[in-house]
């Protein structure tokens, strides 16, 4: 039999640097986390598949990797981690009072097609039970500042708004197919196929806003021409408001529109939102409000939230170097308690400990690592020999 | 902010026209035309860096935001698929994917399993599902026409443009599987970040192309 040893597809060991990086994110970001209220939870790695199919989950069941449960149930590795938590919210929690404000630092799975990674760390927070202008506020304004903390300088996060293009769709004469098609066709801003599918609703209310709807995005004048286009809408408006009050936060710089953003809009049922950083092919953020999803489990709770992928963070950060090798600590019988002063009294990474038995051992191995000097520990005292 | 923006043409015939698309809206071509060994060439007269790849290639560079933008087959994005914005259809390299069998056969007129060959198993498999028909797809890289002839295959699923190479071996088209035309697509987080370049860039084409 032939035995595979190299990782799975879409996944990877991770080395030095690399895993410094993602600690690094992970660290800024539970720190912003923590100073705004929220507290930690940790759901399992696994999970029923039921979980998911019960929540209408937008991650396709091909796309969750499957795990047997001794019990002959199939389980998934979590593929995403707000579905568990609003489990917990309305379960575990159930005593607890509202709002809460939750985190996690995990890691979700995905099965990809062709190449991508399997394994995606991710932080992110969930408010429970708030629903209205603060909570919005209080969650988009987390979101910048978590790019922000982690030290991203050209970045944006793009609001836009589920109820906008069902308010639209609905003013016309639309079967449930052609709605459909015409959702696809807006998120994957195809301009021309989308012009052909409305062609023959020309004329009808909603028409020319549907048709510019791929073209809303940007900064804040996209709100004016939706307006004009539409003829208004009070998702517009509360995305108005939403503005005004966060611009008069210093939080204005930060914000972009897309109104064409219409993915999911089963599950997220309010404002939504992705976060873009300059360096990265695809959004590094994303979140919105979704009313409907605790309630699955029997409480009911309107929540909002967003993930950040730590990893797609941490590649665009500037490299962490490692510190190099400076000293290595030769060591006597009877002297363990000196060397581990010495090297605990050291930056990490510098300093370590010679596991060899003889001095002439200990300087071979500090001159194979690079480092510039053996610091000796012996019954005479202590002495530096340099190399 | 970066201030040229990347675009990949699929080599070969989509490459000639969309350089001529691109001067017909006035772009300076001369570096794309004249390549030499260089494999990015950047327009003199407009912020553009331009790349040549396999069109599976272009999705690639595009998806990943290596490139900004790229100009595509729709029968590779059917075949290849991707997270991008595909914008426009430029309205050249236009064909279809058809199902076409050997002359005189009845193809739908059995139970048996049909066998179908094949360099597109992505499409022939969409196609057949929607169908609900369960088929065998075998991929084929190079003359798909051969393999009805050998028997290896009940029908073919391929790019046709005017029918003549299938005429030639005794194929006839029977069904559309889809229509194909070369698409501009655009990295999704770049059309967000670069709105205003990408935008200027799609408006002139937009124009020529309408």
């Amino acid at each position: 039999m032939k035995l595979t040893i190299n990782t799975p597809e879409g996944t990877r060991d991770r080395l030095f640097a690399e895993c410094l990086e993602r600690r690094q994110v992970q660290a800024l970001l539970t720190g912003l986390f923590r100073q705004r209220g929220f507290i930690e939870v940790s759901t399992p790695e696994t999970e029923f598949y039921d979980l998911f199919a019960l929540t209408g989950s937008a991650i396709a069941q091909e796309s969750m990797i499957k795990v047997a449960d001794p019990s002959g149930k199939i389980c998934v590795m979590r593929p995403d981690s707000t579905t568990p938590i609003a489990r917990v919210a309305a379960t575990k929690l159930k005593t607890v009072p509202l709002p809460q404000r939750l985190y996690y630092e995990q890691t979700v799975y995905r099965a990809h097609g062709n190449g991508g990674n399997r394994e995606i760390p991710q932080c992110g927070v969930e408010l429970i039970e708030a629903s209205g202008k603060k909570a919005d506020l209080e969650i988009i304004a987390t979101a910048v500042d978590a790019l922000r903390v982690c030290g991203a300088t050209s970045f944006h996060v793009e609001l836009g708004h589920a109820g906008f293009f069902l308010d639209l769709a609905a003013r016309m004469k639309l079967e449930e197919e052609e709605l459909e098609e015409l959702r696809a066709l807006i998120e994957g801003k195809n301009f021309t196929a989308l012009g052909a599918l409305l062609a023959p609703h020309k004329g009808e209310p909603a028409w020319s806003a549907l048709t510019r709807l791929s073209h809303l995005f940007g900064g804040v004048e996209v709100l004016q021409e939706a307006q004009r286009l539409s003829g208004g809408s009070q998702e517009l408006t509360y995305l108005m408001e939403l503005y005004e009050e966060l611009s008069s936060a210093g939080y204005g710089p930060y914000l972009r529109f897309d109104l064409g953003m219409v993915h999911q809009i089963d599950y997220y049922t309010g404002v939504v939102f992705r976060g873009y950083v300059e360096g990265a092919g695809e959004a590094v953020l994303s979140g919105g409000r979704y009313d409907n999803l605790v309630q699955v489990f029997g409480r009911e709770a309107q929540a909002t939230g967003f993930a950040v992928d730590v990893d797609a963070v941490a590649r665009i950060l500037p490299p962490v170097v490692l510190s190099k090798l400076k000293t290595v600590i030769h060591y006597d019988p009877g002297k363990l308690a000196a060397a581990l002063r010495a090297l605990d009294g050291s930056s990490p990474g510098t300093c370590e400990l010679s596991p060899a038995r003889t001095l002439e051992s200990s300087c071979n191995l500090a001159r194979e690592k690079g480092a510039k000097e053996v610091l000796v520990f012996e019954e005479a005292g202590e002495r530096v020999v340099r190399i | 902010m970066r201030d040229r923006m990347r675009i990949a043409l699929t080599k070969g015939r989509l490459q000639t026209r969309s350089v001529e698309l691109f001067e017909q809206v006035g772009l300076d071509c001369s570096p794309v035309r004249d390549p030499g060994r260089r494999l990015i060439h950047s327009l003199p007269n407009y912020p553009l860096d331009v790349v040549l790849a396999k069109a599976s290639d272009v999705i690639t560079y595009a998806e990943h935001g290596v490139c900004d933008m790229g100009i595509v087959g729709k029968d590779t994005i059917l075949e290849h698929g991707g997270a991008f914005y595909e914008v426009l259809d430029l309205g050249f390299g236009v064909c279809r994917f058809a199902l076409a069998v050997k002359e005189g056969t009845d193809f739908y007129g059995t139970y048996k399993t049909r066998r179908i060959a094949s360099k597109y198993p992505g499409v022939t498999r969409a196609f057949f599902e929607a169908k609900g028909m369960d088929v065998d797809i075998i991929k084929i890289e190079g003359s798909v026409e051969l393999a009805p002839i050998l028997g290896l295959a009940d029908a073919i699923v391929d790019i046709v443009e005017t029918g003549a190479t299938l005429k030639a071996n005794g194929l006839i088209p029977i069904e559309t599987v889809a229509e194909v035309s070369a698409r501009l697509i655009v990295n999704t987080a770049s059309m967000k970040l670069y709105k205003a370049q990408i935008e200027d860039f799609l408006t002139k084409i937009q124009q020529q192309t309408a």
